[in-house]
C-alpha cells in the first residue's frame, strides 16, 4: 500500500515535468518527422509524400555530408580541449595563490558575452594585415597565418574562439567539483606517499568524474549545435570548410524554404545529438548508481 | 428663430459637411507599420517617416529596421501566413519575383495610386510581375546600381587607360600590384552568398554568358561562363590576402585605406565615405564608372530597392499614402541631399544641388538607365546561393573554372526542377 503511494507521488511529482516535455519537446518534434517525408516548401505547399527520399538524398549531398562531419569534428575538437584546458584552471585555481579572488570574474569573462560580441572580437583579432594575432606571430618573425580563408584552417579557428568563449564555464564546474572533494582524502593520500600524479588519478579525478561527464554532455550537445559563430565569422566558408549542420538546416529551411528537406536534416541531426547524449547520460547514471 | 431661418442653417451645414467629409476621409490615420532595412536605407526612411507624420498627424508609425536577412526571413514568414503585420514592405529586387508570383503584394496601380511618372525605366520594370510587363506590385525607392571604382591617380602615375574591357581591369590589376608599394590592384566581396555573386554578375554577362536564358532554362554551363570565371579567378591574384572572406566593410576600408587601386564592384551609398576626409585618404581621386564590358557592352547590374504593400496590410490607405509621398521627387531629392539615398527618378539625378554634392552622379544615372535586373524567377535567392558556393569553391582552388560551372549548372538545374 506505502509502495503504491509512493510511486503515486513520485508519478505526481514528475507529472509537470512530463507535460512540459510533452508539450514543449515532443508535440513540435511531430511534425518535423511528418514533413521529412513529403516534398515540402514553404511558399509552395505540400507538392507529394516521397517517404525516404529526403534523407536519402541528404546523405548523398557533398553539401550535409561535410557540414555533419565538420560538425562532428568541431563538437569533438571544442568539448575535449575545453575540457582538457578548463580542468588545468580549475586545478591551478583549486589552490590558494595572491590575486585569485581578482583572476576568477577576469576568467569568466568571455562566457558573459554574448557570441556576436564575441564573434565580431576575433573576426577583427583574425584579420590577415591587422589583426591581433597575425600581429603577435609577425612580431616574434612568424608568417601569418590565414585564419579564417585556409579552408584547412577555418574550423580550427572557430573552435579557438568556441574554447575562448566557453572554456570558463567548463572551468567553473569542475572547480565546484574540485572544492566539493573533503580535504581528508588529500591528507591520507599523503600519508601513504602518493605523488601528485597519483593524487590527481587515483583521487581528485575519480571523484570528479559526474562533473567531468556532466560538463562533457553540456558542451558536447552545445558545441553540436555550432551556428552563430559560423553565421558571424565565416557564412560557411571558404567553401563549406565551416558549415555546420545547423546552417545547412537553415539555408533550407529558411532561405530555400525547402522545409521538407531541412525536416529531414533535423531529425538526422537530432538522431546524431541524442546518441552522443545518450553515451554521456550512461556514463553519468552508471557513476551515480556505483 | 423662423423655420426659414433654420432650414437655411441646415443647408449651410450640410454643405460644410459635404464639402469636408471627403477630404478628412482621403487623409491617412491609424496604425502604419513599415518593415524596412537598417543602416542609411533606415535612416532614409526614419526621415521620411518623420516627414510623412508631420503632414499627417493622424498616422502613427512604427518603422522596423532590419538587416538584409533578418528582413528577407521576417517578410516571407509573416507575409505567407497573411499576418497582416506589415503595411509597407521594402524588398530587394530580386525578392520582388518570389514575393509577386505568390501575391504577396497589392496591385498598386490597380488599387489607384498615383506613380511618379519621372521613375528610371529599369527600375519601374523590375517593380513589376511579369518583368516590364505584368501589374506595378512594388515601386522603386532606391535607386541602386553597381558600379565600378578605379583610382584615378595610380592609373596616371602608372600610364593606365580608364578600363574599357575586363581584359584592361586584368592588365590594370597586374601592373599596379606589381608596381605600387603597399596597393592591391583590385578588390571585391569574396564571402559566399549574395556578395561573391552580385560582384561576379557584370564580369559574367560582359562575356556574354547567362544563368537562366530567355526561355527560362539553366543556361549557365557555357565557354562564355568559363571564361567569366577564369578572369574573376585571374583578379583574385591581385586582390588582398583574404578576400574570399572580404564582405562589404573590408572592401570599403580597403579603399577608403588606398590600399586597393579597383573595386569592381561598388554601391552608391558607399562612395559618399570615399571624399569625406575624416575617413578617407584617396578624396577625390577615386572616379566611378558603370562596370566595363568584354564581348558584350557594359552591363551595371540593377541592385534597386523597392517598396510595396503588402496584400495582407491592415492599412492599406495609409501605406499607400505613404508610397506616394516617400517616391515623390521632392522627397527623393530631400533624402539624397540628407543621407545620400540614390534617386529612382530622373528628376533629382539632374538637381544642380544634388550634382553639386554627388559628383558621380551623372554616371550614376547613365548606369541606372542601362542597368540590367538579375535573373527575374521566383527562385533567384536559391539559384544565387549555389552560384556563390561554386564560385567560391574555385577562389579557394578546390575546382576549376571548368568544374564549377558544369557543377553549379547541374545543381541549379536540380533545384529549379523540384
Amino acid at each position: 500500500m506505502l509502495h503504491r503511494s509512493q510511486n503515486l507521488t513520485r508519478i505526481l511529482l514528475l507529472l509537470p515535468a512530463l507535460v512540459l516535455l510533452a508539450a514543449l519537446t515532443i508535440y513540435p518534434l511531430v511534425p518535423v518527422v511528418y514533413y521529412s517525408f513529403f516534398d515540402y516548401h514553404s511558399v509552395r505547399g505540400f507538392e507529394g509524400f516521397v517517404g525516404i527520399a529526403n534523407y536519402r538524398r541528404l546523405l548523398g549531398d557533398l553539401f550535409f555530408t561535410v557540414s555533419l562531419r565538420n560538425t562532428l569534428v568541431f563538437a569533438l575538437l571544442a568539448t575535449s580541449s575545453q575540457l582538457l584546458l578548463g580542468l588545468a584552471f580549475a586545478l591551478l585555481f583549486n589552490r590558494p595563490f595572491r590575486g585569485r579572488q581578482l583572476f576568477v570574474p577576469l576568467m569568466i569573462l568571455p562566457m558573459i558575452l554574448s557570441t556576436m560580441v564575441v564573434s565580431a572580437i576575433w573576426r577583427a583579432w583574425f584579420h590577415y594585415d591587422f589583426g591581433f594575432l597575425n600581429n603577435v606571430l609577425r612580431a616574434i618573425g612568424l608568417d601569418g597565418v590565414r585564419w579564417l580563408f585556409d579552408p584547412n584552417i577555418a574550423l580550427y579557428s572557430i573552435a579557438l574562439v568556441d574554447l575562448w568563449q566557453w572554456t570558463p564555464m567548463v572551468f567553473l564546474i569542475l572547480l565546484a567539483g574540485l572544492q566539493s572533494i573533503p580535504g581528508e582524502y588529500y591528507e591520507a593520500a599523503r600519508i601513504d606517499g602518493a605523488n601528485g600524479f597519483q593524487v590527481l588519478t587515483s583521487i581528485t579525478l575519480p571523484l570528479i568524474q559526474g562533473h567531468l561527464f556532466l560538463v562533457a554532455l553540456l558542451r558536447t550537445v552545445d558545441a553540436f549545435k555550432l551556428f552563430d559563430k559560423v553565421y558571424a565569422l565565416t557564412g560557411g566558408g571558404p567553401g563549406i570548410a565551416t558549415e555546420s549542420v545547423s546552417t545547412y538546416i537553415y539555408r533550407e529551411g529558411f532561405r530555400y524554404f525547402n522545409v521538407g528537406t531541412a525536416s529531414a536534416a533535423s531529425i538526422i541531426m537530432l538522431a546524431v545529438a541524442l546518441a552522443l547524449t545518450l553515451v554521456y547520460a550512461g556514463r553519468v547514471l552508471q557513476g551515480q548508481r556505483r | 428663430m423662423t423655420a426659414a431661418r433654420w432650414a437655411r442653417w441646415l443647408v449651410c451645414v450640410l454643405v460644410a459637411l459635404t464639402l469636408a467629409l471627403p477630404s478628412a476621409l482621403a487623409q491617412p490615420s491609424g496604425n502604419l507599420v513599415i518593415a524596412g532595412r537598417d543602416g542609411v536605407f533606415g535612416d532614409a526612411l526614419g526621415l521620411a517617416t518623420t516627414w510623412f507624420a508631420e503632414q499627417n498627424p493622424g498616422v502613427t508609425i512604427e518603422l522596423l529596421r532590419l538587416p538584409y536577412a533578418g528582413l528577407y526571413e521576417n517578410l516571407v514568414i509573416s507575409l505567407r501566413e497573411r499576418s497582416g503585420a506589415f503595411d509597407v514592405v521594402m524588398l530587394d529586387d530580386t525578392w520582388a519575383p518570389e514575393f509577386m508570383a505568390a501575391g504577396w503584394l497589392r496591385d498598386l496601380e490597380a488599387a489607384g495610386m498615383t506613380i511618379n511618372p519621372g521613375f528610371v525605366r529599369s527600375a519601374l520594370d523590375a517593380s513589376r510581375y511579369p518583368f516590364a510587363e505584368g501589374p506595378l506590385y512594388a515601386v522603386p525607392h532606391v535607386g541602386n546600381v553597381l558600379l565600378f571604382a578605379y583610382r584615378t591617380d595610380l592609373f596616371e602615375q602608372y600610364g593606365l587607360a580608364r578600363p574599357g574591357s575586363w581584359t584592361d581591369v586584368l592588365a590594370a590589376a597586374r601592373t599596379i600590384s606589381e608596381r605600387a608599394e603597399g596597393v592591391h590592384g583590385v578588390v571585391f566581396r569574396g564571402i559566399r552568398g549574395n556578395p561573391i555573386v552580385t560582384g561576379f554578375l557584370p564580369l559574367l554577362w560582359a562575356h556574354g554568358a547567362e544563368i537562366i536564358d530567355a526561355d527560362g532554362r539553366v543556361a549557365f554551363d557555357s565557354p562564355a561562363s568559363v571564361a567569366a570565371v577564369e578572369t574573376f579567378l585571374a583578379l583574385k591574384a591581385f586582390a588582398p590576402v583574404g578576400v574570399e572572406v572580404y564582405n562589404a566593410s573590408e572592401v570599403r576600408d580597403a579603399l577608403q585605406r588606398g590600399v586597393a587601386a579597383m573595386a569592381i564592384e561598388i554601391w552608391p551609398s558607399w562612395i559618399p565615405a570615399l571624399d569625406d576626409p575624416a575617413v578617407s585618404e584617396v578624396v577625390g581621386l577615386v572616379e566611378i564608372m558603370p562596370a566595363p564590358g568584354q564581348v558584350a557592352g557594359p552591363s551595371p547590374m540593377l541592385g534597386s530597392w523597392l517598396l510595396g504593400v503588402a496584400a495582407d496590410a491592415r492599412n492599406p490607405q495609409a501605406a499607400q499614402a505613404f508610397l506616394e509621398f516617400v517616391t515623390s521627387d521632392e522627397i527623393q531629392r530631400r533624402l539624397a541631399l540628407e543621407v545620400g539615398l540614390p534617386p529612382v527618378a530622373e528628376g533629382p539625378y539632374t538637381d544642380a544641388a544634388v550634382v553639386e554634392r554627388f559628383r558621380w552622379y551623372p554616371a550614376q544615372l547613365e548606369a541606372l538607365q542601362n542597368a540590367r535586373a538579375r535573373p527575374r524567377i521566383p527562385e533567384w535567392s536559391q539559384v544565387e546561393s549555389i552560384l556563390g558556393d561554386y564560385l567560391q569553391f574555385v577562389l579557394i582552388g578546390q575546382m576549376t573554372p571548368q568544374q564549377a560551372v558544369t557543377e553549379a549548372h547541374r545543381r541549379i538545374e536540380s533545384a529549379l526542377r523540384r
